[in-house]
């Protein structure tokens, strides 16, 4: 009897173990495949971009504070639909949001954002709510077109600098070439994607949007430092256990951090639209990362670890 | 119970410091920015500084029912009785509304908010062609802050603000509600100058003008008249002390202008014209007995033309109260353009803290949750929870003692930097948790290491926002830089303290 239940247990033993070497045998022989969507995936947003760019000019949508011209928040219900024919027919280049309550869908605010000039927009705005814009009822943006174009322009310079300033940062860390290209490299990816998520979306991006770019950067590259200090920096487990440890922290991080981009759009309403804009951005990027840091990235090390036989 | 460890202490000890920064206190009412020198509401005392409780029985707990009460008084523009009590004392007098006054909400502590919440008007300024010298600049920073002073705003900064290509601008930012016509100040060069025929008499600045009358007794506005088109006109005048050379010019110049044969000898030939920045102000016949008298006081004229009788006198009143200024503080040697102009709402502000901070409490709420579920520990949750709270403390006690101002953007970094907190906390437990041979203080360095990279990072990748777009972005990179900092350096080692005792047990 005794003799028997041992048996039993050993060959439950085996059989684990056993399915434990599938699961190894598994990621060993798929690795190099998981690389292939994510770049796909790159590939296809690069020349979405691309072509992006030959029809508008710019990589972006830009509003008016970085292309010039004037927001005005108006804190008012109206028919934005009319409001916002009616300026098309006096002037080009108008945009209409509106910041309503998400329960009530009653409005709080309407943006109007124009590359018109505050003393062109703001007659024509009063003349159709009848009623004078004053300090209480509303605000007004402007930026001159020389000025929103010199932040555009550094504004990228900012976004260049910190990109290269958290690769020094990743070098510093790791000190060996690959692995410290295969974290920089899904960095690069998460910006491109989120670029090509924000273009598609045909968001407007504010100073405050790219300032979220910058953020992105430093924010996104947390899961693959786990994830590379786990493979490089820990011994005595396998680096698929590894690797799959750091996947349970990682994944839940960036759960995490989703999970707390949602309520911005869904629940908490009236919020300023810069800060949404960030929120959303982030939250994009996040995404992205979860693609870049656990096939990307992590086939990368992998394959790296197997090359340099890390144990 | 945990252990309080140094590293807890240093916790403990922050966060009491952080609550004597914010010193938060609960007050009624809004508190008077500014008083217009030229209306009743000042005459009667009414003064920056107060707070004014009640207006016209109807209690004044916020902004949005200040704005309702003002903008009720606005509806018809007959002079009516107006009651304005505040926590200082109460007035009773006559007027049409409170355009006078300007007012902000009481602060509830010591944080700062920025522009875009408290509202305000910001603007950028710079020469039409090329870049000032440092010089240059702190000259145009003196004008522009005597020009600001002399139209009654105090609370108001300006700076000059570089860019990442070096160019300079001015920058001027004024807190809480801003009368409408400040743009009309900040970028005129103000050169004034009073002509007549062809040669200059006298111009604006205290090296001709010594003195501007600006009380009631010298400084008038007439009552509107019909213009015959429809719309009214309102005269103004007021005198100013010419200095003994700028009058003996004068005098040298009306004594060489024969008197006009088609006035009947009462006036001059040629007439005292005002020119402001090029413009035409107003123009003036000199009478005859002036011609050659070394007159020190002279009457300066203007008027202001509305669709209404009350519209012409406020413009009229708007247009004396600027030139008077601009008198007073001379003028500035080039020419100059408003680049950015934002004019923000304070109740719009408002209302949009309140949604960041209802924001901040949902994400607070889900944030814990899902900690809770993930690892089905009070403990471990509870730990989260005091550290995402005792790092945005932090983070505001710091903002509080620097005088920081947080901005929209800055709340977002605020939250980000919270959410890098957690981050590593899940890092912390997750690895403190994990079931290898390595001791706990092995673990918790190696958690550490992530933590400490992830900091770096952050920090590289915000650097730039310092100083790119003449630094308006320095609050998202600062709450950022500071939340994380305050993350690593003060929460993030007692977290991993409570963590290893819980572990060791």
């Amino acid at each position: 009897m005794e003799q028997n239940n041992q048996e039993q247990h050993q060959h439950h033993q085996t059989l684990t173990v056993a399915s434990r070497e599938d699961k190894k045998h598994w990621y060993d022989k798929w690795y190099k495949k998981m690389l292939l969507p994510p770049v796909i995936l790159l590939i296809i947003c690069l020349i979405y971009l691309f072509s992006f760019y030959s029809n508008n000019g710019d990589i972006i949508y830009k509003d008016s504070s970085l292309s010039g011209g004037t927001t005005i928040t108006l804190k008012a219900e109206l028919d934005v639909e009319a409001l916002e024919s009616y300026l098309k027919e006096n002037i080009e280049n108008v945009n209409i949001r509106k910041i309503a309550d998400i329960s009530t869908g009653k409005q709080i605010a309407i943006l109007i954002d124009s590359s018109a000039e505050p003393s062109v927009l703001k007659p024509l705005v009063e003349n159709f709510i009848g009623y004078n814009l004053t300090n209480e009822n509303s605000s007004v943006e402007f930026s001159g077109s020389s000025l929103g174009r010199n932040f555009y322009k550094q504004l990228i310079t900012a976004v260049i600098i910190s990109f290269i300033l958290m690769s020094l940062v990743i070098f510093a860390l790791f000190r060996t070439f690959i692995p410290c290209i295969a974290v920089i490299f899904a960095a690069f990816a998460d910006i491109v994607m989120t670029l090509a998520m924000v273009n598609i979306l045909g968001i407007r991006l504010s100073v405050a949007g790219i300032a979220a770019f910058l953020m992105l950067i430093g924010y996104s590259v947390d899961t693959d430092i786990l994830l590379t200090s786990a493979v490089l920096k820990k011994r005595g487990d396998t680096v698929n256990k590894r690797i799959h440890r750091a996947f349970k922290t990682g994944i839940f991080m960036t759960l995490t951090g989703l999970v707390a981009v949602i309520p911005a759009f869904l629940i908490v309403t009236g919020l300023p639209d810069s800060f949404r804009q960030i929120f959303l951005i982030l939250g994009g990027g996040l995404s992205a990362d979860i693609i870049n840091t656990w096939l990307t990235n992590a086939s990368i090390i992998k394959w790296y670890s197997d090359y340099k036989k890390i144990n | 119970m945990v252990k309080i460890t140094f590293r807890v202490w240093i916790l403990i000890i922050a966060l009491i410091l952080a609550l004597l920064m914010i010193y938060p206190r609960f007050q009624e009412g809004v508190a008077i920015k500014s008083v217009d020198k030229d209306y009743k509401a000042f005459e009667i005392g009414l003064r920056p500084g107060m707070k004014i409780l009640e207006i016209n029985s109807i209690k004044i707990d916020s902004l949005d029912k200040y704005f309702e009460v003002t903008s009720s008084l606005l509806k018809d523009d007959s002079e009516k009785r107006i009651s304005v009590v505040t926590k200082e004392d109460s007035f009773i007098f006559l007027d049409s509304n409170l355009s006078a006054i300007t007012v902000s909400e009481i602060p509830n502590s010591n944080i700062k908010t920025g522009l875009d919440l408290s509202g305000g008007v910001r603007a950028l300024i710079k020469p039409v062609n090329g870049s000032l010298t440092d010089l240059e600049m702190s000259d145009l920073i003196d004008i522009t802050n005597q020009r600001l002073n002399v139209f009654g705003l105090t609370d108001l900064t300006v700076r000059s603000a570089k860019d990442l290509e070096g160019n300079n601008f001015l920058l001027i930012e004024v807190a809480g509600a801003a009368p409408d016509d400040l743009e009309s100040l900040i970028a005129k060069q103000g050169n004034f100058e009073a002509r007549i025929g062809n040669t200059t008499a006298f111009v604006g600045g205290d090296k001709d003008i010594t003195y501007v009358f600006r009380d009631a007794t010298q400084s008038t506005i007439y009552p509107a008249e019909p213009l015959g088109d429809g719309s009214y006109s309102s005269r103004f005048s007021f005198t100013i002390t010419l200095s003994p050379e700028a009058a003996q010019r004068h005098a040298d110049i009306t004594n060489r202008i024969p008197i006009d044969p088609n006035s009947g000898g009462q006036y001059l030939l040629e007439n005292l014209t005002l020119f402001l920045d090029g413009e035409l102000v107003d123009e003036l016949r000199i009478s005859n007995g002036l011609k050659g008298q070394v007159a020190s006081q002279i009457s300066i004229q203007g008027s202001g033309v509305g669709t209404t009788p009350d519209a012409a006198l406020s413009e009229a009143r708007a247009q004396m109260h600027k030139l008077q200024t601009l008198l007073l503080t001379g003028s500035i040697p080039y020419q100059l353009e408003i680049i950015k102009l934002d004019i923000i709402s304070p109740s719009l502000g408002e209302t949009f803290t309140k949604s960041m901070i209802y924001l901040a409490f949902v994400v607070f709420i889900i944030v814990s949750t899902i900690i809770f579920v993930r690892y089905r520990k009070i403990k471990i949750t509870s730990a989260v929870i005091l550290t995402m709270f005792s790092e945005m403390f932090i983070t505001l006690g710091i903002a509080a003692l620097l005088r920081w101002n947080l901005d929209i953007a800055g709340i977002a970094g605020i939250i980000a930097g919270i959410g890098t907190g957690v981050n590593d906390q899940i890092v912390i437990i997750d690895e403190s948790e994990s079931k290898d041979n390595f001791s706990m203080k092995e673990k918790i360095k190696r958690a550490l290491f992530v933590v400490f990279g992830a900091f770096f990072t952050i920090i590289a990748a915000m650097l730039p926002l310092f100083w790119a777009g003449a630094g308006l972005l320095r609050g998202f990179a600062f709450t950022t830089i500071i939340g994380v900092t305050v993350g690593v350096l003060i929460t993030r080692p007692a977290f991993a303290d409570i963590i290893k005792q819980m572990g060791e047990r």
